[in-house]
């Protein structure tokens, strides 16, 4: 079996976001990118479908910071890494990639293509959708588990308050990963560094094919709070304030 | 004489049994990997003179010192009468006489029998009826089957010269024995018979003790002494390499550790002298230093099994509760080395994925990120924005001092206000300093301890790249950790740096007249040491010179210096969680702060220390009554307003 990963590299949540001259991005030049956790989840379900009947993983990377992400690919067991060349500083659109990685998809003749469920730029978890309906293969997203029986899949998905749902469908398919069947493991330094020789593949971009159908016109960062009030460590000067703040909101008669 | 073709069948059956109880052991050391401890002998025998000589480290525990030193002086003296015993009947004609082997020589077997007796009966009186809890889990039965032999030994040694002089021979020179041989004389027994009975016990018991000693814990009598010969003579703080033979970074199987590693296991005298110290124990984790090496020891003894040694004979959680604080190293009286083994060991979880969650993320952020929170590296020099001057960027201008400032120091809210005082009493003694801003990365001290090797080397080259890009003449840590790593660590790069600890630096500055001081008014204040600052790299004096100079009175607690107790966060524990931790370390050490019943403040000198102490105070809910301060937070420039210190009643 051959199956192609899509990793997305998104903004870091940890850092100060700030908004680009437009108003309608984020200024991602001094940005961290990490990649998106539910990718990772895709990655490491793919490595345990390799490892539990083989398959030839290939992963391809977009976005800054894709280089040092395949490498760890590489070192958690993808069998090849690519690169896709994207546009710079600019924010992942599902829309735009999903081409390229269904065109990638058959030069790989790839039986199955994985990807996260979402990321933080694509919260409509659209990636696995449009690679389906470009490919004309069949798609579940919201996966928490994949089983390949040859060329029968099922694979599972979580419903909410623990009801889960099983599929079966065959490949050639596009799967959305919400949770791999195990936490993605770790790679240690030595294994990275012994990665880091592996060579990375370069793709260039299929042009999307598919018109916009509606525009970002205003991103709004969240707004930074500054009401909250530490009341220390002090059981009963904490009970004293507490007592006091409930009064003046009117909740608690002092 | 008639009994010497018995004694030489005895004696070489004897020598053959104790060879073939050897022989695993010795298969074992010669098949292990080479390990390089033979340079530096005459620095070696001196080592030894003084660990078994002065009985040094023996001694910090008076009892067991006193005793254990009466037992070795007896046994030497009584190894003439061995000598004696066996010689004259194996060499007939052979006699220690003509060079006082009836006379002085005589006189010392008889008081040192006695003298032995005395140790062995301060030994039954400390092992059974004081029990310290150090020998929890040392094997008892092997204690006590030592015990009788050598009660059999010097008893049968001291009636064999009774029924001597009971049969007439001369005993002015052995007055116990001549005591002794009016007793055998009023119970009725021929001289004769007695002298053979009881020379027939004498030999056959040291002949049993010899057999016996391969799988006792007094093979330590052989090995203590080439085991403290083939120590570690590299600083304390360098963590071995991996060996370039290794084809994988760790250990997971007893056969991978070379031959001072095994010799190690076999060494140990089950004394529980590390199990007393261990931090790790003491908050109930399964992990106590005496138990690794004893279990390795019997699984080496059992021979090729099929429990694995990693998750099998030493079980992950045990490897994962090391603090790698070095007090089991630290008063080992046989220079075993507990660390390496865990870090070794580790080591192979590392590679093998094998991380609890918490250490994962530490190690993915660190890998991502360099720092373990998390955080962006351009966040790392944000503490300097609200300081009142710029810190010059090391990176572009020359400085005198590089401050490598350290994630924790850097990054959290919690220890900035502290790194800021640090900048500015480096300010007011006119330091021309700089700092690496977002080119700074975790020093990977920690990192390497938690067997993360490629993760490390990874950090520390990049660390040691921007580093040499500076101009500058010293590097200064806030963080003990740190400094270890750079001081000491980085060597294995060939980097060769000098590295000061921030109170090491302001002790000169003062010293040097630079940095003028609020005196307070006495108060007392106990001071803990790091165990990076401290055991590690010797730094004891500069803080408790720098409280001196802020007008405090110290008052050290119990385990202080090389007997400090880690706080718990060290060697990655600060990235695990607390499960099975019965009483966190931290709050142990405030208790032993607040028994001393009339100190204010506890005083740190590490970042992660002001982290885990007032975590520790706050949880004990003694706020009101112990205050965690940085050492920095003591020294008030004159220049300075005086700072308001908290008030708390003691
Ligand atoms: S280094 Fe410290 S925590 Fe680790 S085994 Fe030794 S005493 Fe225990
Ligand atoms: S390792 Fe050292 S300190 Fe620990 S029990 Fe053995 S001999 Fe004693």
């Amino acid at each position: 079996m051959n199956i192609l990963v899509v990793l997305r590299m998104i903004p870091d949540s940890a850092g100060e976001l700030q908004l680009a001259e437009d108003g309608r991005s984020i200024d991602r030049e001094w940005l961290d990118f990490q990649l998106n956790d539910f990718d990772d989840h895709a990655l490491e379900e793919a490595i345990l479908l390799k490892e539990a009947g083989g398959a030839k993983v290939t992963a391809v990377a977009v976005g800054e910071g894709a280089n040092r992400v395949l490498q760890m690919a590489a070192a958690r067991g993808a069998d090849e890494v690519v690169a896709l060349q994207c546009e710079e500083d600019a924010m992942i659109s599902s829309r735009e990639i999903a081409a390229s990685i269904a065109a990638m998809a058959r030069a790989k003749s790839a039986d199955l293509v994985l990807c996260g469920v979402q990321s933080s730029e694509d919260v409509f978890g659209q990636l696995a959708p449009y690679v389906g309906a470009l490919l004309d293969w069949p798609h579940v997203s919201g996966a928490n588990r994949i089983v390949a029986n040859g060329a029968v899949l099922r694979v599972t998905q979580e419903r909410g308050a623990g009801v889960a749902v099983t599929y079966e469908l065959a490949a050639p398919a596009v799967l959305g990963v919400q949770t791999a069947s195990k936490a993605p493991r770790y790679v240690s330094g030595s294994k990275l560094r012994e990665a880091s020789k592996t060579p990375i593949g370069r793709a260039t971009p299929e042009p999307s094919g598919l018109e916009r159908a509606a525009d970002i016109i205003t991103l709004r960062l969240p707004v930074q709070g500054g009401s909250g009030e530490n009341l220390g460590g002090n059981a009963e000067t904490v009970a004293d304030r507490l007592v006091s703040i409930l009064a003046a909101k009117g909740m608690a008669r002092n | 004489m008639a009994s010497t073709l018995p004694l030489w069948i005895l004696v070489i059956t004897a020598l053959a049994l104790t060879a073939w109880r050897s022989r695993r052991y010795a298969a074992a050391l010669a098949n292990a990997p080479a390990a390089a401890r033979f340079n530096r002998p005459m620095l070696r025998l001196q080592g030894v003179m003084v660990a078994i000589g002065m009985h040094r480290k023996m001694l910090r525990k008076p009892l067991s010192g006193v005793l254990h030193a009466i037992i070795f002086i007896s046994f030497f003296v009584l190894f003439t009468a061995t000598i004696d015993a066996f010689g004259s009947r194996l060499f007939p004609g052979f006699s220690l006489a003509p060079v006082g082997g009836e006379t002085w020589i005589a006189a010392l077997q008889d008081v040192f029998s006695v003298l032995m007796l005395t140790g062995v009966g301060l030994a039954l009186y400390q092992r059974y009826v004081l029990r310290p809890a150090r020998f929890d889990g040392s094997s008892g039965s092997d204690a006590a089957i030592i015990y009788v032999l050598i009660v059999l030994i010097v008893a049968s040694l001291l009636l064999e010269a009774a029924a001597r002089i009971a049969g007439g021979t001369d005993g002015s020179w052995r007055p116990v024995a001549s005591v002794l041989a009016g007793l055998l004389d009023r119970a009725g027994m021929s001289a004769h018979a007695g002298e053979e009975l009881f020379y027939w016990v004498h030999v056959g018991a040291i002949l049993a003790f010899l057999v016996y000693i391969p799988g006792s814990k007094h093979r330590h009598m052989f090995l203590a002494a080439p085991n403290i010969y083939f120590r570690n003579l590299e600083p304390r703080g360098l963590v071995p390499a991996v060996p370039e033979a290794r084809e994988v970074p760790g250990i997971d199987s007893l056969g991978q550790f070379d031959w001072k590693q095994q010799l190690d296991l076999l060494s140990c005298t089950e004394c529980g002298r590390c199990q007393a110290v261990c931090p790790a124990y003491a908050a109930g984790l399964p992990l106590s230093p005496k138990l690794l090496i004893t279990d390795m020891r019997d699984a080496l003894a059992a021979g090729p099994s099929a429990a694995p040694l990693v998750g099998g004979v030493i079980s992950e959680e045990t490897l994962w509760a090391c603090t790698t604080c070095r007090a089991c190293m630290e008063v080992c009286p046989v220079e075993i080395e507990h660390l390496p083994k865990i870090i070794d060991m580790r080591r192979h979880l590392v590679d093998e994925g094998l991380v609890s969650p918490g250490l994962q993320e530490a190690l993915s952020n660190l890998t991502r990120l360099g720092n373990s929170m998390g955080k962006p590296s351009k966040m790392r020099s944000r503490w300097t924005k609200e300081l009142g001057f710029p810190v010059k960027d090391a990176r572009e201008q020359p400085v005198d001092v590089l401050w490598f400032v350290g994630d924790y120091a850097s990054y959290d809210p919690r220890v900035q206000e502290i790194t800021r005082r640090v900048a500015e009493l480096l300010t007011a003694a006119g330091v021309d300093f700089g700092i690496l801003f977002d080119a700074e990365r975790n020093s990977g001290n920690d990192v390497r301890r938690a067997g993360e090797e490629g993760l490390f080397e990874t950090l520390a080259q990049s660390n040691i790249d921007e580093i040499n890009a500076c101009r500058f003449n010293r590097i200064m840590t806030t963080d003990p950790h740190s400094l270890n790593a750079l001081k000491n660590d980085y060597r294995h790069f060939g980097a060769a740096f000098e590295v000061l600890h921030y109170t090491a630096l302001l002790a000169e500055l003062i010293t040097a007249g630079k940095l003028d001081l609020h005196v307070a008014d006495g108060a007392r204040v106990t001071y803990h040491d790091p165990c990076y600052l401290g055991r590690y790299n010797g730094g004891f004096d500069a803080p408790r010179a720098l409280i001196r100079a802020a007008g405090y009175t110290l008052h050290d607690m119990p385990r202080c210096r090389e007997n400090s107790f880690c706080c718990g966060a060290g060697g990655g524990r600060i990235w695990q969680g607390d499960d099975g931790v019965t009483e966190r370390p931290s709050e142990n050490r405030i208790r032993e702060a607040l028994s001393l019943g009339d100190v204010a403040y506890f005083v740190v000198a590490c970042p992660k220390d002001k982290v885990m102490y007032t975590a520790a105070i706050d949880a004990l809910g003694v706020a009101e009554t112990l205050k965690v301060v940085d050492i920095a937070e003591l020294l008030v420039p004159r220049t300075s307003r005086a700072i308001e210190m908290p008030t708390v009643e003691t």
